[in-house]
Parts: structure tokens; sequence; C-alpha cells
């Protein structure tokens, strides 16, 4: 097969607008970096409490079921027979400890176990079920964040973590004991890496409501880590002080138990944008749809020791604030779709912010430094085995 | 069934009429209006998804008055100029209601948004679902929104939403 080629501009704060846009990019993407070796965040066990809990999903075109045993083990298989690859279960979400496959009736249990065919004697000589399991792909949990991975090359994921799994730990509530409060799913007319580029970096100057409510910015710390650049935030908790144009003022009400903890933002590459804010707290797993669509499921979540106030307060505050039609959030959806427009213009996208020598790639960044996303720019470049132009 | 008489659903379309009119207008104050003046007046906005999983996160989820007033801000005033803007066509139909006392009715409609954002310029359906509405009826006929829910069908939107469904 061919390889894909783009030059890529000598200095680290340059990207390419073609990386955004070229269509013969994307299949190449799929397979070195969606199908290749990296892990990828696709749900949090909390969204499957109950023994026989499943959800399913597709990721990069791989159709997934995250299944819950009776005995309250999460295992992820590929959602297909291991007969003829029909795909076996079609809900997104549900309780199940069997899954049958309609087109010849073969039966799986939660653990993924061939139970039942009928008239296994017409079948291949020798035929055992036990060689038919469903198939999975390898996966790792992460104080209840699910990871896969379809390569054999991917390190363990403690490592692909790196520092970002601290900070991880730490916007999942420091335990990760979380209870799923629901979704908002939406599509993005954008390319995979325009919403990764915009989603975990927020340009203060773009949300008015921060002007508007009297709220400033905590000061915080913005570090990447691992080889991939992962990005994470860690500021202080900052509440809104001071008049308001807002009536309800719960919305931006912090009640949590511990300030000090604050808010975190964690990226991790390719597309996991993870973040706490206030008392929301908010998993956003991206899949890319095709080479203009990402589509993106915000799932938000309580802490399972909440009482019922706080869970309450939580879900005012979540279904309002951040998401894809949250007050301080909604214009960031937005800057998706224009900056997939925008860049099919030529030359490149040039970071400013925080950016002190071009020539030079640096892992820590004050809280709103865009420069914060070079280390994983400098990644896909790498991974692409895309050419860097001569000094 | 229960009794109803054609003044009463000429005050229930009346008003899913009104409604669909203010929001397609854009006329955010006019979308306010429509609304019950009372504190638990309420408008949601949520995937069946969630509901039929009893998760109750919402698009939107505006669960008293000062929210829904907090709403109108939003849009008029906090995300001004900020955003791709789109124009809406809602098509509402009742399918069915039931007076729950003198003045109190239930309504269930369906609806179909269409999208068209002013850029492209290329329509397409923004959502389908049902509203699940309770309206309080007034002493000269007329009828507000103390409660609604659009449910949507659609589980994963086209793009985001600045103006309520």
């Amino acid at each position: 097969m061919a390889e894909t080629t783009l030059t890529w501009p000598k200095n680290y704060n340059e990207v390419p607008k073609a990386a955004f846009t070229r269509a013969d990019l994307y299949a190449d993407e799929i397979r070195r970096i969606f199908h290749g070796p990296e892990w990828h965040p696709i749900a949090h066990e909390s969204e499957l409490p109950n023994p026989g809990d499943f959800k399913t999903m597709r990721l990069a075109g791989i159709p997934l079921l995250i299944s819950r045993d009776e005995a309250g083990v999460v295992r992820v298989f590929y959602n297909a027979c291991s007969h003829r690859s029909n795909q076996l279960e079609t809900a997104v979400m549900g309780n199940k400890t069997e899954f049958e496959c309609p087109y010849h009736r073969w039966l799986f249990n939660a653990k993924g176990d061939l139970v039942g065919c009928p008239n296994p004697r017409e079948f291949l000589p020798g035929f055992d079920k036990a060689d038919y399991p469903l198939g999975q792909p390898r996966f790792e949990l992460f104080y209840g964040l699910i990871f896969v991975t379809f390569s054999a090359e991917t390190e363990p994921l403690d490592e692909f973590l790196g520092e970002a799994g601290e900070t991880l730990r730490e916007l999942m509530a420091g335990d990760g004991r979380l209870k799923l409060l629901g979704y908002q799913k939406v599509r993005y007319d954008s390319n995979w890496k325009g919403y990764n580029d915009n989603d975990g970096y927020h340009a203060p100057l773009l949300h008015a409501a921060f002007k508007m409510l009297n709220w400033q910015g905590g000061k915080g710390r913005q570090y990447t880590c691992t080889k991939r650049g992962h990005v994470c935030f860690e500021s202080a908790l900052s509440v809104a002080s001071g008049p308001s144009v807002l009536k309800d003022k719960e919305l931006i009400a912090f009640k949590g138990q511990d300030p000090s903890v604050g808010s975190r933002i964690v990226q991790l590459f390719p597309t996991f944008v993870s973040t706490k804010h206030l008392d929301v707290i908010n998993l956003r797993f991206a899949n890319p749809v095709d080479a203009e669509t990402t589509e993106v499921h915000y799932a938000y979540f309580a802490h399972q020791d909440d009482d019922a106030d706080m869970v309450r307060h939580r879900l005012r505050q979540s279904s309002n604030l951040l998401g894809p039609c949250g007050l301080i959030s909604m214009e960031d959806a937005s800057i998706f779709h224009r900056i997939h427009i925008g860049s099919h213009t030529p030359g490149n996208a040039i970071f400013q912010k925080g950016v002190r020598d071009p020539g030079k790639l640096e892992s820590e960044f004050l809280q709103n430094d865009e420069s914060g996303n070079l280390p994983r720019w400098e990644y896909y470049r790498s991974a692409m085995g895309f050419e860097r132009a001569e000094a | 069934m229960t009794a109803t008489t054609p003044e009463l659903e000429t005050a229930i379309d009346r008003l899913l009429l009104a409604d669909a009119n203010a929001l397609d207008s854009k006329d955010m104050p006019g979308w306010l209006a429509n609304y019950a003046e009372e504190d638990q007046a309420s408008y949601y906005c949520r995937a069946a998804e969630n509901t039929e999983h009893n998760l109750e996160l919402g698009f939107m989820f505006d669960d008293c008055r000062a929210r829904l007033e907090d709403r109108v801000t939003y849009v008029n005033e906090i995300w001004a100029g900020t955003f791709q803007d789109y124009r809406t066509r809602h098509f509402v139909q009742r399918v069915s209601h039931r007076q729950v006392d003198a003045r109190t009715v239930e309504v269930v409609s369906n609806f179909s948004v269409f999208m068209t954002p002013m850029d492209a310029g290329v329509t397409q359906v923004l959502a389908a679902g049902r509203y699940l509405d309770t309206m309080r009826l007034s002493d000269d006929g007329g009828a507000k929104l103390l409660f609604r829910r659009a449910e949507l069908d659609t589980s994963v939107l086209p793009r985001y939403l600045v103006y309520p469904i």
C-alpha cells in the first residue's frame, strides 16, 4: 500500500492545514492510529453498574460490546458473532446475560462463551463450541475507565497514561466510583483532529459568559506527558463572585466537599477529552465517523457517595453548563465547525500563545497557553510517518 | 376517552403553534411568554434514550422559571455573535390530550424540526420526537406551558443546540 505523505513545516508551532482536510490521510490515520498501537477509552464501568448490563458502540468502525457478567466482571468483545460475523447486539445499552445471534441462533453468555448452536453435527468435523467464543480486543480498566487497543504492540495502559493517570484519577472523583447521570450525543462537522485540537484547550476570549458572570479563570498548571503529548490541566477552583446576569446561580455553584481538588482536564491522544469543573464530571468519548465528521458522546457522572441533593445538583449543572448546548461551551462546538471550514485554505495553522521558541517542544505551560497542543501534533506527525522540513 | 371540547383543542393548538412560531422567529421573550408565571414552570430537552434508561440528564434542564428566564439571557446576550446561526422550522401535531382538572391538561404532540444553517444553506433534520406537556388553562380560554419535556427520538444530534427545541 502506498504511504501517504505530507511535508511538515520545520517549526514545531506550525501545523499544515491540509492535515485537517486531506481525505486521503484518513484511511491511513485509521490504520496507524485508531486501529494501531494506541489505547482508546470507550466507556466507564459505571455506565453498566448491574450484572447483565451492557453497552455497544463503534470505535472507528469496529463494533464493540461491553458487558458485565452475573459475577460483576466487565469484559469487552467484538460485537460480531463468531460464526459469520453478524452484528450480535443492536441495542445501544440494556441488560442481558445471554446474547443470541438471530441469523443461525448461536448463543453466547456474558463471558463470551458459545453456549449453544443448533445442529452442530452438520458442522465441520471436530467442531467444538469451545473454539468459538466471542472475539476480544485487548482491554484494561483504569479506575473503572475501560480502554481498548487493537494492537498487540501497545505498551501497558499505565505506561500509556504516564503522569496523566494521576490527574485522570483526580478528575474521576479520586476513586473512579462514579454513577452515570446520562448522555448528550452529537456529531460535529469537523475532522477528528479539529475537534481534538480545540476541545480540551478553552480559549477564554471566546467565552463571554466568564465576563458576564464575573468569573475569573483559576490560576493553574498545564502540562503534557508521554511521547503522545497527552494534555492535562490542573487549576484551583474558581467560583464566580459579584453580580451575575443569571437568576439561577446554582448553575455555577460549587457544592463539592474538597475545593482543593479544583478543576481538571485530561486530554488523551488521539481523541479523548475529560473534564471536572465545579461539580461536573464529564467523560467525552469521541470517534471519527469519516474525514469530516466526529461523533462525541458526552457522558456525565455523579459519585456513588453523593446524597440525593448532590445528585440533583450535578444533574442540573451537568445538563446546562459544559456540553454541546452548555452555557460556557456551546461556542466551542461552533468553533469546531468553523475551524474545519477555515482549514480548507492554503498554508499552516500557526500557534502563538505560549510559544517561546518555535524550534523547541516544552512540557510545562501556563493555563491559557495554546502551545500545550504542540507535543501531541509532533506525535501525530511521527505516528503518520510525515517528514519534518529541514531547519 | 376523556371529554374534550373544540374550545379546549383550539386553546391547546394555539399554544403549540405560538411556541413553534416563537422558536422559529428566534423570539426568546416570546418563547418565555408561552410559559406559566409560576416558579415551577419548566422546560427539558432530553434524548428518549436517556429517559428509557432512567437517566435524567438532558441537553437542556430548565426546571424552574428562573432557568427559563436565564435561557433567554444565554441566547440573546451571552452567546450573541459566537456561533454559526441557523434557521429552524418546527412542525407540531397534537396526538393526544387528557384534562386533569379544571385548570390543567396533559398533552402529547409529535414534532419534527428542520434546520438550515445560515452559512451552508442546506436543510437537514435537526430532531424528531414528542412534546410531553402539562398546560395551565386560564379563565379567558387561553393556555400556557407549565411543564414541557421535548423528548427526542434523535439520540445523536447533528450539531450543538443554541435554541430550545
